[in-house]
């Protein structure tokens, strides 16, 4: 379904007047429609445009209704678009064949053009609420498991003031996760990644990245290994030998705080450079490290950096959704805007909390990806 | 969503005819990347002249492709990438592993030197 909630649908048939008679009627029940005049051009459109369903004709010169669905079939985005075939024949073997290919629906074509509107209508419904309680029994599933890739609640660690704000693509949970892991009385880690793709896979997938993050940090410190550098690595290499893993990759932002000393050593994997607000200065600078997208390639050239926070400076990590934003109704993506708006709330001496409220107040109603960002405060 | 414009012998120059690159596209755009590459056995010249906004997935996508290029001793070659997208791919390293020009001609001449 589109983000504004206008219905979309694809209406392809060769007869000219019928097809002006079928956008004539959608368009006046609030649908956006595209209208082809052959499979072909279907198919052309399809390869920019995702509608939420498609009426085609069984007949028509060229590739027949049968031969564009048979096509359809195996594209996995567009063979899950509900299908409904429209046609003067009533032959119930071209009828079985059509709902063989997971047609949805059949349509005779002397079916007047408001009740074919409504089934329509009916059908994309119908398939949305089916998503709707998929995605309420797998947040059902996920409660019962007791599994989060974002915590409830932000660490309390001596000298520090640590938040977060995050926001899931249409309240789903995607590939943005999160985890604050406190070893013992002197050492804790912050995680922030994204794991790129396909959004519900993608949630999956993050369960087994902070698996082997949480297992990564765990050795490391067994064995006294206080290397952030050193601990992607581990993470990066166990997911490049992971064979359900190898097509998975993710970006990741490790930061540990040493409270002994007061200090925050900080590595990244292909992820977006920290921000630090220096507040001595009212600077606020970027601060990046090398090292690739985990699961990449088997060395991952990660560095690590040791900063010493001085009272009142802060840093920011954050994913790349905080970064999009729409310009004359274009996406766009774009750090030094977001560095720079974040300066500004700085400068203003606005307070993270605040500074969360700002970015939900100014969150795209048209948001295309999960958000995070998680504010570390030197006390 | 990717049309093959120009073909030699070691490399063929295709470009990416979709605006905006997300979650909703990026399947499609690997799968195709991914054909092209197994059809042509050749370095994939990239021009992404038209695309004025990438999210993660479609970066995982092309990184993705890129990994089963270097599989096969292939290379995918991005060029004409918009500054923001440029900026966006310097930011994570992607700079790292993707060979980028400005210009299809600059790659061909990279490669037909190599």
């Amino acid at each position: 379904m589109s983000a504004t909630n206008v219905k979309r649908i694809l209406l392809v048939d060769d007869n000219p007047l019928f097809l002006k008679i079928l956008v004539h009627a959608f368009t006046k029940s609030g649908f956006e429609c595209a209208s082809c005049f052959s499979a072909a051009e279907g198919i052309e459109y399809l390869n920019l445009n995702t509608p939420d369903a498609i009426l085609s004709d069984y007949e028509m010169p060229g590739m027949n209704g049968i031969e564009f669905r048979k096509h359809l079939i195996k594209d996995p985005i567009l063979k899950d678009i509900p299908f409904v075939f429209l046609s003067y024949i009533t032959n119930s073997d071209l009828m079985s064949e059509g709902l063989d290919l997971q047609a949805v629906d059949y349509v005779i074509k002397e079916t007047p053009v408001n009740v074919i509107v409504s089934k329509i209508t009916n059908l994309i419904d119908t398939f949305q609420k089916q998503r709707e309680l998929s995605v309420q029994e797998i947040k059902r599933a996920a409660i019962a498991l007791n599994i989060r890739t974002v915590p409830k609640v932000a660490p309390v660690v001596n000298g520090f003031d640590i938040d977060f704000w995050h926001q899931a693509y249409q309240d789903v949970p995607g590939g943005d996760f999160i985890d604050f892991i406190e070893v013992d009385d002197r050492y804790s880690f912050i995680v922030l990644g994204d794991v790129m793709g396909k959004k519900w896979v993608a949630w999956f997938f993050t369960f087994s990245f902070l698996s082997y993050i949480r297992a990564a940090i765990r050795f490391g410190i067994l064995n006294r290994d206080f290397s952030t550098a050193g601990i992607l690595q581990k993470v990066n290499s166990v997911i490049c030998y992971d064979n359900a893993l190898k097509d998975i990759l993710s970006t990741m932002s490790l930061l540990m705080i040493d409270n002994q000393e007061q200090t925050v050593t900080y590595s990244g994997a292909g992820d977006l450079p920290m921000l630090h607000y220096k507040a001595k200065s009212g600077e606020l600078e970027q601060v990046g490290t090398d090292g690739l997208l985990l699961g990449l390639f088997q060395d991952g050239g990660y560095t690590e950096l040791t900063i010493e926070l001085q009272p009142d400076d802060e840093l920011f990590i954050f994913t790349d959704g905080l970064i999009d934003y729409e310009d004359k109704g274009e996406k766009k993506s774009d750090y030094n805007l977001f560095k720079a708006k974040l300066d500004s709330m700085l400068k203003d001496k606005l307070s993270f909390q605040q500074i969360k409220q700002n970015l939900i107040q100014n969150l795209s109603p048209d948001l295309v990806d999960d958000c995070s960002i998680i504010n570390i405060h030197k006390q | 969503m990717i049309n093959v414009i120009k073909e030699g012998p070691k490399y063929i120059v295709s470009e990416v005819s979709i605006t905006e690159a997300n979650l909703s596209n990026s399947d499609q755009f690997k799968a195709e990347l991914i054909s092209l590459l197994d059809q042509h056995h050749k370095i994939i010249i990239l021009d992404l002249q038209e695309l004025k906004y990438v999210d993660s997935a479609f970066l995982g996508a092309l990184v993705s492709s890129l990994k089963y290029a270097i599989s096969l001793q292939l290379d995918i070659v991005l060029v004409g990438l918009r500054t923001d997208i440029k900026d966006l791919i310097k930011l994570i390293r992607l700079d790292k592993v993707f060979k980028i020009y400005n210009y299809a001609d600059d790659a061909l001449f990279a490669i037909n030197k190599d």
